[in-house]
Parts: C-alpha cells; sequence; structure tokens
C-alpha cells in the first residue's frame, strides 16, 4: 500500500508568503500530472521558525524539510519522494529544533497549521507523569547545558537577547527583571512560578501545567542558577488538583534524577522547589500580594518599590515569571536567542497563547507567533463563529483587558498593537463574542468579577468599582441617564490612575473599551431602553403571537399573574405586571411567545 | 563527567525504558488525560484500551497526554501508526472507543467518520 504523504508549506510572513499561491499551484499541476490528485494533503502553516531557509515545505509522515527550493525544483520533489518514495537529499534541510515537535504530530490539521508550539511544545504529546518521556525529548538539557557551558551572567545575557517578555500580563522584559535580581547580593533568593491564573475564561497554564509540568521545573531550575536562588515556590491555586498533583509529582522525580536537590547533575548547584496552594483570590495573582500569601498572611498588594527584585519572599530578592514565560526558557537555552529574536515582531518576540472561548467552532488553547492577527486567529485557526452568526468582539486580556470590534479584526498580536487598538494582551484569554452577547452586560460581567475581589485595601478601586457597577445595573435595568455614560468614562479613568495596584489600575478596561467601540449600544441602552441583543432581562419585552392555541400553559407559570386568557382563545401579557423571568417564554411548547 | 555528558546518558538509559514499555508497537494510542478531557469523559475511555491490553490486545503502546487544545472535540484519541500519518479521533466514547480497537487497531480499518480534520 502506498503511503499517504501530506505536504505542509509554510505560509509565514517572512518565509513564502506572496509566493505560496504559486507554489501550490505547481505542487497541484504536477500531482495531477502524476494522478495523485486527492491522495496528498497539502496544507498551509504559520511561520514555521525556519525563516532563515526559506521557503520551508515538510513532508509527512517522516517529518522530511524541504527548503530554500525554487519553483523549478517541485517536480522533482513530488515525482521523488511522493510517486517513488525517494528523498531528495540535496533539497533537505536539516532542521531538528526542540520546538514545533508538535507538528509533527499535529501540524496536517488546519487547527495547528498556523500555529507554533514553543512553551506548548510537549503538551498533547507526552506522558506528562512519566519524566522518562520528557527526557526523551531532550528535557533537561538545557538546564545541563547552562550547568556546563554557561556562566549565570550568560544565561540572564540569552534571555536578554532573546527578547522574551513576561506572559503573565505586563510584558516586562524577562531578561531584565533576571538581571536586575541577579545583581543583587544576597545569601538567599527566590525563584517564583505564578500559576495563579485567576482569570476568567483562562486555562492557559492549568493546561500548560497538566500537559508538561517538567518544562516549567527546568525553567525555574534554569532561572534559579542565573539568579544564584536556591530555593523555587510553585504558587498555584488549589482548584487546579491535576495540576497539583502533576507538578508534585514531576518536582519529586526531578529530585530523584538529579536534577533538583543538592548537587545538580554533579556540579555542587544546589537549588530545590517547593508547592504552595493559593486559595484563589484573584489579587493573589499580583506579585506582591502573592508574596504575602506564601509568608502567610492575607494576599494585599502593597506598593512598589521597592520591587521583589531588591525585597521581595521574606524581603529576599526574589524573581517572580509566569508558567508560560518559564516554559519558553528551555527553548531559549537550546535552540539560541537569536533564533527566537527572529520570531514575532520588532518589539514582542516568539510566541504567545491564548485560550480561545466563547462563540467560537474550535474552542481551546491554541499558540502562536507574534504579529498573527487577531482574523487569523478567530477564523482560520477558530474556525470562525458558530451557526453562521456574526463576529460582534472579541475580548483580550481578560477583567484587564478590552473588547476590539470587526475593524480590529487585523490587528497584530504584540503588545504594543493590541494596547494601540484599545485591548492588552493580558496573560491570554481571548473570548468571541457574537450578536448575541450584549455589550454592556459583557463589561458589567467584568467589572462585577473585579469589584468581587477587589481587596478593599484602597478607596478607590474599593469604592470606585462599586459606583462603576451600580451604574452598569442602573443602565442594563433600563433606568440610566443621559450623563451616565460620561459619568463612567470619568469614573473609570479616575480609578485607573489612583488604584494602588494592577487590579484597580486595569478594572475599567472592559468598561471604557465597549464605550469606546460600542458606545451605541449603551446609548441604546439609556436612551431607547433597548437592549438589541435581547440580553437584558429588564428591557426586555414579551409578547403573545397569534400562533397562541390557548393553552394557558404560561398563565400556570407566571408568577406575576400578567398572564391573561380564557382556555383556547389567545392569551396576552399585560406588560407593566410582568417581571421579564421569561418562564412563560420557556414554557410555551408553540413558539408563540416573542421576546425583544 | 559533566552534565551535558550525564544527560545524554540519562537520555539513552530513558529511551530503552520508554522502547522496553513496548513504544515500538506497531500502533501507538493516546488518550487526552488533562482536565477538560477527563470532565469530558476521557478516563473512562483510558479505562477502555487499559481492558482490553489486559485482555490480550497485542502490539500496541497505550499512553496519557495533556490537553491537545481541542476543548469542543474531547475526548480524544491519538492512533500514531509509523510512516503513516498520525489520526485523530474526537469525541470518543466509551462505544467508539471499543469500535477503535475493533475495527482500527485489530483490523486496521479508519474511522474516517470519527476523526477530526
Ligand atoms: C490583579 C492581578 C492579577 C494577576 N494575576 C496573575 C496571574 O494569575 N498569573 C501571572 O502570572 N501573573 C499575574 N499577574 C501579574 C503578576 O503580578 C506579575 O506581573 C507576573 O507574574 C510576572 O511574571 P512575568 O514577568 O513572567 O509575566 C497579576 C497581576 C495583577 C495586578
Ligand atoms: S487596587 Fe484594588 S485590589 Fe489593588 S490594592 Fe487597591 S483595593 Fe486592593
Ligand atoms: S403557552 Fe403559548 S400557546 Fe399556551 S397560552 Fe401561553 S402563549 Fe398561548
Ligand atoms: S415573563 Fe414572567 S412575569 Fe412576564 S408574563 Fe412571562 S411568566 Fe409572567
Ligand atoms: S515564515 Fe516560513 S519559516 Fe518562518
Amino acid at each position: 500500500m502506498p503511503k499517504r504523504f501530506n505536504i505542509t508549506l509554510c505560509d509565514g510572513p517572512s518565509c513564502i508568503h506572496k509566493r505560496s499561491k504559486k507554489i501550490v499551484s505547481t505542487i497541484e499541476e504536477q500531482l495531477k500530472k502524476l494522478e495523485l490528485s486527492g491522495k496528498v494533503g497539502i496544507n498551509l502553516s504559520g511561520c514555521l521558525g525556519m525563516c532563515a531557509k526559506g521557503p520551508v515545505m515538510i513532508i509527512n509522515p517522516g517529518y522530511t524539510i524541504y527548503g530554500g527550493f525554487a519553483e523549478k525544483d517541485i517536480p522533482e520533489i513530488i515525482e521523488e519522494h511522493i510517486k517513488n518514495n525517494k528523498p531528495v537529499t540535496r533539497l533537505i534541510i536539516d532542521e531538528d529544533h526542540l520546538y514545533n515537535r508538535f507538528f509533527r504530530v499535529f501540524g496536517d490539521v488546519n487547527f495547528f497549521g498556523k500555529q507554533m508550539r514553543i512553551a506548548l511544545r510537549n503538551c498533547g504529546i507526552i506522558d506528562p507523569e512519566n519524566i522518562d518521556d520528557y527526557i526523551s525529548l531532550r528535557g533537561y538539557e538545557a538546564l545541563a547545558k547552562v550547568l556546563t557551558d554557561f556562566t549565570p551572567d550568560k544565561v540572564v545575557d540569552q534571555i536578554k537577547k532573546s527578547g522574551l517578555r513576561g506572559r503573565g500580563g505586563a510584558g516586562f522584559p524577562t531578561g531584565i527583571k533576571w538581571e536586575l535580581t541577579a545583581k543583587e547580593k544576597n545569601d538567599e533568593k527566590f525563584v517564583i512560578c505564578n500559576a495563579d491564573e485567576g482569570d476568567p475564561g483562562a486555562f492557559m497554564d492549568r493546561s500548560a501545567i497538566e500537559g508538561d509540568p517538567h518544562t516549567i521545573v527546568e525553567g525555574m531550575a534554569v532561572a534559579g542558577y542565573a539568579i544564584r536562588a536556591q530555593k523555587g515556590i510553585v504558587y498555584i491555586r488549589a482548584e487546579y488538583p491535576l495540576a497539583v498533583k502533576r507538578i508534585k509529582k514531576a518536582i519529586a522525580d526531578a529530585r530523584k534524577e538529579g536534577f533538583l536537590g543538592k548537587n545538580i547533575l554533579g556540579t555542587g548547584f544546589y537549588f530545590d522547589i517547593e508547592v504552595r496552594l493559593g486559595a484563589g483570590a484573584f489579587v493573589c495573582g499580583e506579585e506582591t500580594a502573592l508574596m504575602l500569601s506564601i509568608e502567610g498572611h492575607r494576599g494585599m498588594p502593597r506598593p512598589r518599590p521597592p520591587f521583589p527584585s531588591v525585597s521581595g519572599l521574606f524581603n529576599k530578592p526574589t524573581l517572580i515569571n509566569n508558567v508560560e514565560t518559564l516554559a519558553n526558557i528551555p527553548v531559549i537555552i537550546l535552540d539560541g536567542a537569536e533564533w527566537f529574536s527572529s520570531l514575532g515582531t520588532e518589539k514582542s518576540k516568539g510566541t504567545k497563547v491564548f485560550a480561545l472561548a466563547g462563540k467560537i467552532k474550535n474552542t481551546g488553547l491554541v499558540e502562536v507567533p507574534m504579529g498573527t492577527t487577531l482574523r487569523e486567529i478567530i477564523y482560520d485557526i477558530g474556525g470562525g463563529i458558530p451557526q453562521d452568526k456574526k463576529f460582534k468582539a472579541v475580548q483580550t486580556g481578560g477583567p484587564s483587558g478590552g473588547c476590539l470590534s470587526e475593524e480590529y479584526l487585523d490587528t497584530k498580536i504584540d503588545y504594543e498593537s493590541l494596547a494601540a487598538a484599545g485591548s492588552i494582551m493580558g496573560s491570554g484569554g481571548m473570548i468571541v463574542i457574537d450578536e448575541d452577547s450584549c455589550m454592556v452586560n459583557i463589561a458589567k460581567f467584568f467589572l462585577e468579577f473585579t469589584q468581587n475581589e477587589s481587596c478593599g485595601k484602597c478607596t478607590p478601586c474599593r469604592e470606585g468599582t462599586k459606583r462603576m457597577l451600580e451604574i452598569l445595573t442602573r443602565i442594563t435595568e433600563g433606568k440610566g441617564k443621559d450623563e451616565d455614560i460620561d459619568k463612567l468614562l470619568r469614573l473609570g479613568n479616575m480609578i485607573k490612575k489612583a488604584s494602588l495596584c494592577g487590579l484597580g489600575q486595569s478594572a475599567p478596561n472592559p468598561v471604557i473599551s465597549t464605550i469606546k467601540n460600542f458606545r451605541a449600544e449603551y446609548e441604546e441602552h439609556v436612551r431607547n431602553k433597548k437592549c438589541r441583543a435581547g440580553v437584558c432581562q429588564h428591557l426586555l419585552v414579551y409578547e403573545i403571537t397569534d400562533k397562541c392555541s390557548g393553552c394557558s400553559a404560561c398563565k400556570k407559570v407566571c408568577p406575576a399573574e400578567a398572564v391573561t386568557g380564557s382556555l383556547k382563545q389567545k392569551h396576552s401579557i399585560d406588560i407593566n405586571k410582568c417581571i421579564r423571568c421569561g418562564a412563560c417564554y420557556k414554557i410555551c411548547k408553540f413558539s408563540a411567545i416573542k421576546k425583544s | 563527567m559533566n552534565p551535558l555528558e550525564i544527560i545524554k546518558r540519562k537520555r539513552a538509559q530513558a529511551i530503552n525504558r520508554i522502547i522496553a514499555k513496548g513504544y515500538l508497537s506497531s500502533k501507538r494510542v493516546y488518550v487526552g488525560m488533562a482536565t477538560c478531557e477527563i470532565a469530558a469523559g476521557s478516563k473512562e475511555i483510558m479505562e477502555v484500551f487499559q481492558e482490553a491490553i489486559k485482555s490480550g490486545l497485542s502490539d500496541v503502546y497505550l499512553s496519557q497526554k495533556g490537553c491537545a487544545g481541542r476543548c469542543n472535540l474531547e475526548p480524544t484519541v491519538e492512533v500514531v501508526e509509523e510512516g503513516k500519518i498520525p489520526l485523530k479521533y474526537g469525541l470518543v466514547t466509551k462505544e467508539r472507543a471499543k469500535e477503535i480497537i475493533e475495527r482500527h487497531l485489530k483490523k486496521g480499518e479508519v474511522i474516517k467518520e470519527w476523526l477530526i480534520k
């Protein structure tokens, strides 16, 4: 039986781009000539990380990579490789990078073709509970490499050169953070992995730990060596039992193999990690609150400076990094800072993981090169909106982020572009919103969340978010006043400026961005008492149409006795009595009740 | 020995142990076992495969794996055969798992309707 082949062609920005259509058609012509049409899969993918050798094409099975070929080489590749099963050695490039191993197994599917998995390179590939699986894929080699060949300063230097920025939300340059902590003179220092992940809708860090916990252990050990720390702490929420179990097992197994503890890999380097459980308060993800929580106090942010790099956990210099940030470290060490910094955009290097959720066909974790557009993520990878509904907005950055409307779909994913568009990268929550959602209600949802999670230490955040929420509630109940919208903006900007920590400083963002991009919807709520998506209960009008059979079912369930009518006659609703509970709408078997 | 040499040796040992567990079987089966997959029922699916191996299904390497990012199609099961494109089944139920064993693993028949594209 002949093999079924699959060709993946890089469609990434720097490699092939405009020529890919031509190459595809040349491949197709040749396949036709050899009567192989339809028997070979062809996929276009995002950047494959081999830009210097483009154009790049991978033929599977076998993961044979062709690079730097010309159009005239294509007939030969197809005939020899696909038809005669004899790879064309002179055009094969040997690029066995650590990343994109994922691609070998999954890259032929559209969902993965546009992705590039660096942080998630092993996720979904290896058994996360078996250290052998990790080691077999060059696991702990980055740690061995730095212990063999690198001084701590050189490690810091590499991370700086890579251009990696913190994936926990703020995007601070990781190398600089490492340098600041490394240069502190102190016998005791800490490395903390922030795995608190409190954003609603986000599950990137949980999945990363569950799928590949050793990567975090290795990233932390490399960090420990670089800043000369002896102790690492993984701060993870107790609501993630499987992730907790797997990271604990990984730490124990790593210790057994000599990757943690005393005399690591025979070098005299000491570093060990323990796990601390968080109770699941959003504010405990904020670094200063997190450290207080580890010390056994109530997790409340404190002003910075001093920054953790100078005075952190137990007043010792502390490096605190997000899960995804740490997951990138081994790759940067093994594949090189230069390679890493060739990926992405000018100021945002590498890839970013998103948790794609909401009204989208393919929900799940995706990792894409920086510079991928929102449209590519939502339509090419996410498969678009289900049931042919219309796209309305995409929410990025969770409760600290904002909602972008359709006109921003071609925005490139990087820290600066998203900020310029009025949202943020954040930690990677991405919620797609369709026409059935009410933007005022969405803003209210996020504000309710932050208002609940505010620790109460400073007044603007504690009181201000409460006032904003009152106004929003009023608007959704049809009691909004004309000046409310501008009041929200004024209050929001004040809270942003005056709050102590990132929670308060970003809490108004969902409200501000929805007002900016969807002001008309707010105005409809306030002036016309209308919710175009039919979400805000208080603004709904229930009406009985001619389809009514007079079965009286609605009359029986109505708690407000708003339905009148006698059996077998058309019923009607007294709109003044109706409390908009929707019970009648749900029970009517004849779809006779209209909601608007 | 420097750390790089140590890790090289460790890798060789790890690979040997994986092979000893049957990695070179003609088919490898991976069941998604992240929180999301388990919530979708993947533990039961895993048990179906474990049972089948206990009661004589041979030449199959079974392993768990983390989330591959297909939340809406979980539970997922991958079947990897050397020299062929890896296949991914989505929305696997206990019944489907049994059929995958009977038809795909035993008879080599790919059940196209259940594949993730
Ligand atoms: C309210 C609030 C919640 C936060 N939650 C998290 C979190 O869950 N995970 C995280 O890594 N960072 C979180 N951060 C950001 C951290 O304070 C810190 O910047 C980050 O862990 C630094 O790591 P990085 O440089 O690797 O991104 C939060 C910040 C604020 C203000
Ligand atoms: S901004 Fe809010 S969460 Fe942050 S310290 Fe002030 S009250 Fe607490
Ligand atoms: S339940 Fe529907 S059909 Fe029956 S009386 Fe009410 S509106 Fe009419
Ligand atoms: S929405 Fe509720 S209160 Fe209004 S008519 Fe229907 S059942 Fe009665
Ligand atoms: S754009 Fe093709 S390999 Fe990077």
